[in-house]
């Protein structure tokens, strides 16, 4: 009987691995990232300007959950990491945060440290430069992964259904809009 | 005999096709749907554009209620989100369509009524998160989001609770450059 039971557990949670494991358009989402830059290791400064929580999305065997994360740039003309800038997170009932970009421009929040009630609001601001504030809302209900993330919206080339990678400045200067 | 038999039923057979067409009786009457207003819609659409209409929700080609404006995906494979700054007059008669697509039937049903119950609507329900709504809870029944909405399905825009509800979501309130869109809206409306 004990040997059955196992059996059917086993068999239970199979299935649910495999559900959980069975959606194309997050898989084929995945793959189009294509392989780990040569000579990066996986971590805090791993592909930057990709859409962190795709993966990061505490899924079952997927890396550790993020709530925000993306990848700021110093220009919209150039992938130029900006370092060392504040990001300034306030959600829907006014709960912020402050996060600072790493080497690669990269950022990011797991739940323990900030798990927000969208919609979120974003100010990114580099040391001795002006604030640059988002001017609309990040909804946090991405059609593929839960968003937070950055890059599944502010992607490149900029067209229509995108403002671009984000960044502290136009190339002219300017102040993003 | 039979020849002059053939004659007949050859003269009769359009007759009969024709009586067996679905012809609506004299008194019958097409009833157009009743639609909401178009010209006050400029207000509903931008608000519906910044609540509903981000890059990630119904700024997206997928969604059934698809959106295109300033705050989101926009119209032209020339414009970028934010530039122009403000939802162009193309975008506006797209959400009009998308909204008035959505539910034809009932959304004639509710405009007919005068509006007096906008939540046979889907769109009205999950907006106030009494349906089931994959961005979960928008606004609530009565708010500014709503009242702005729901006053023009009754044919009287609340222009003010538009722009209230915008300024009150958008980051940095009423200094938001969004915000210059809806006096824009306004002066072109005069």
């Amino acid at each position: 009987m004990r040997p059955m039971a196992t059996i059917t557990l086993s068999a239970l949670v199979m299935s649910l691995v495999q559900l959980t494991a069975c959606d194309p358009v997050h898989d084929d989402a995945i793959a189009a990232l294509g392989p780990e830059a040569p000579g990066v290791r996986q971590g805090p400064l791993h592909r930057p300007g990709q859409p962190c929580l795709l993966c990061h999305d505490g899924a079952i065997g997927d890396p550790q959950r993020f709530t925000v994360a993306g990848t700021v740039y110093e220009t919209a003309g150039e992938l130029v990491a900006a370092a060392g800038t504040t990001v300034v997170l306030t959600d829907a009932k006014g709960t912020g945060t402050q996060l600072t970009t790493n080497a690669a421009g990269n950022f990011y929040a797991t739940p323990g440290q900030y798990d927000p009630t969208f919609p979120i609001q974003v100010v990114v601001q580099a040391p001795g430069r002006p604030a640059v504030r988002m001017q609309t809302l990040i909804a946090g209900n991405g059609t593929v992964e839960p968003n937070g993330g950055c890059a599944s919206c502010h992607f490149d080339p900029a067209g229509s259904d995108s403002p671009g990678h984000v960044c502290l400045a136009l190339d002219d200067g300017g102040t993003p809009p | 005999m039979r020849a002059g038999l053939l004659h007949v039923y050859t003269a009769l057979s359009p007759l009969v096709l024709l009586a067996g067409c679905s012809i609506p009786p004299s008194d019958a009457q097409y009833t157009p749907p009743a639609l909401p207003d178009q010209e006050s819609f400029p207000p509903v659409a931008q608000l519906l554009v910044v609540r509903c209409g981000s890059l990630d929700c119904h700024g997206t080609p997928g969604r059934n209620l698809r959106l295109y404006g300033s705050a989101g995906l926009r119209w032209s494979p020339s414009d970028r989100p934010l530039v122009p700054l403000c939802d162009t007059q193309d975008e506006i008669a797209q959400d009009y369509e998308s909204v008035v697509g959505l539910e034809p039937a009932t959304m004639s049903a509710v405009v007919a009524a005068g509006g007096a119950d906008p939540q046979q609507l889907t769109m009205v329900r999950k907006a106030r998160g009494t349906e089931s709504h994959k961005g979960g809870q928008i606004w609530s029944q009565g708010d500014a989001s709503d009242t702005c909405l729901t006053s023009w399905l009754g044919g009287d825009t609340d222009a003010a609770a538009c722009a209230s509800a915008m300024s009150g979501v958008l980051p940095g309130g009423p200094s938001n450059p969004l915000m210059q869109c809806l006096s824009a809206a306004d002066a072109s409306a005069d």
